[in-house]
């Protein structure tokens, strides 16, 4: 005869044991998630990323809107892997010195965990978009992140060009301004020298007065603006 | 990273835009910049493989073709002292070099377009537009710091020409350091520093 009472204390113990158990667990795992998701993101939203799958998922739930065709859909998922080759660069770059602050102690550990989480995502992202590409087309996923950093890479070329080129009116501005401030020194200078010239040639006629005015003048002009001189004479 | 914001994005076959109601300004750069992409990845390619850029290996030969063939003309018009038609020449080269597909290699763009700078940079010294030259010389260095001792010159020179003294000095100094001392610089800063003491 088996004495139900006496075993059915050894299956509560189990019973109790299992589940506090499973009940610190569960417990554990949730505040240690939510404290994941309470950790601010290393980057911003990624516009490009929500576009492509935004596009993607307009076919499937709205039939009436006409249908995005492939070909937007690649250039989506072309700026996304832009966007991902710059996150990638810049996670890389910033790795190092951020391995190195947090051994010395002066950044803290949440940004730390916040830098590996983003790192897996980014990872995670990249897979993605090869698989995607891959499935537009053969082998795409092979090259679709060299073509993106080339775009970004030329972006950036023509970006710093018209910075620079914008700068030319200014420059020409001040080159006016600056060359008539010249010149009128000059002019005040040969004002002088005439005034002086005639002084001392009174007796001479007034035309040659006004020729040892012109004689001077080039004579002057080497000194002053001398470049612009010497390269008139080259041509 | 399984989820993401839906947009209320919609697609206009008409235009070929994709739009969406009242962006924020991120959205909207964005949205612009993939429609621009749009059209170039639609236009570049007719055949099945549309959309898709071709590997940043090869490019296309008749640009490049014609790119050369404009610098060529600028510098036969340089060499006729022709300079106005030898800078035409140069700044529809440049437009050509910038215009090429975002996807092609932007090292090709970048040695294409420092040679043309440098060259319209000494065709605007020819006519004595110092600022004009200084800029493009400083173009030409911003997209080729070495191996560029001529555009390093030229700048040089154009902000000596314009009296800035200083600054030349500075950038001489600074292109000695990544050109190693050659000879045309060193001589530049030397007639820099002279110009300078005498200023004194």
């Amino acid at each position: 005869m088996v004495n139900w009472i006496g075993l059915a204390f050894p299956f509560l113990y189990l019973g109790l044991l299992v589940g506090a158990l499973s009940t610190f667990s569960s417990l554990y795992r949730k505040r240690k998630a939510s404290r994941a998701q309470s950790l601010a993101p290393w980057f911003e939203s990624h516009h490009p990323r929500d576009v492509y799958l935004s596009l993607i998922h307009l076919d499937e739930d709205d039939s009436e809107k006409p249908e995005v065709p492939d070909t937007v859909l690649k250039a989506a998922l072309l700026r996304r892997a832009q966007e991902d080759v710059q996150r990638v660069l810049q996670m890389r770059n910033s790795k190092q010195a951020l391995a190195t602050l947090l051994q010395r102690g002066s950044i803290g550990d949440d940004l730390w965990q916040r830098f590996l989480r983003a790192e897996q995502e980014c990872e995670e992202e990249v897979r993605d978009v090869v698989q995607e590409a891959n499935a537009f087309a053969d082998n795409w996923g092979s090259f679709i992140f060299q073509s993106a950093h080339e775009m970004a890479q030329n972006q950036q070329t023509r970006k710093r060009m018209a910075e620079i080129q914008a700068e030319t009116e200014a420059e020409k501005e001040w080159w006016e301004k600056k060359r008539s401030t010249v010149q009128a020194e000059f002019m005040k200078e040969l004002d002088d020298e005439a005034a002086a010239g005639t002084t001392t040639r009174k007796l001479s006629s007034k035309g040659s007065d006004d020729e040892a005015v012109l004689v001077e003048a080039p004579a002057g002009a080497s000194q002053q603006g001398g470049g612009k001189k010497k390269k008139k004479g080259k041509n | 990273m399984e989820t993401f914001t839906q947009l209320p994005l919609s697609y206009d076959p008409s235009t070929k835009h994709t739009t969406m109601p009242s962006p924020t300004p991120a959205l909207t750069t964005e949205l612009s910049a993939l429609n621009t992409l749009h059209r170039a990845l639609t236009a570049s390619q007719s055949d099945a493989q549309s959309g898709i850029p071709p590997p940043p290996t090869a490019v296309n030969p008749k640009r490049s073709a014609q790119i050369t063939k404009l610098r060529e003309s600028g510098n036969t018009s340089f060499r006729a002292q022709k300079y106005g038609d030898s800078i035409r020449m140069y700044s529809l080269g440049i437009d050509m070099a910038a215009g090429r597909p975002l996807w092609e290699p932007s090292a090709i763009a970048r040695e294409e377009l420092a040679g043309l700078y440098a060259n319209r940079a000494q065709a605007h010294m020819a006519m004595s537009s110092w600022p004009e030259g200084a800029v493009d010389a400083k173009c030409s260095v911003e997209l080729k710091k070495q191996g560029n001792v001529k555009a390093w010159w030229r700048r040089g020179k154009c902000l000596a020409e314009m009296g800035r003294g200083e600054e030349a000095e500075r950038w001489v100094g600074e292109a000695i350091e990544f050109e190693g001392q050659e000879a045309e610089l060193v001589e530049l800063l030397e007639e820099v520093r002279k110009s300078l003491e005498r200023k004194k």
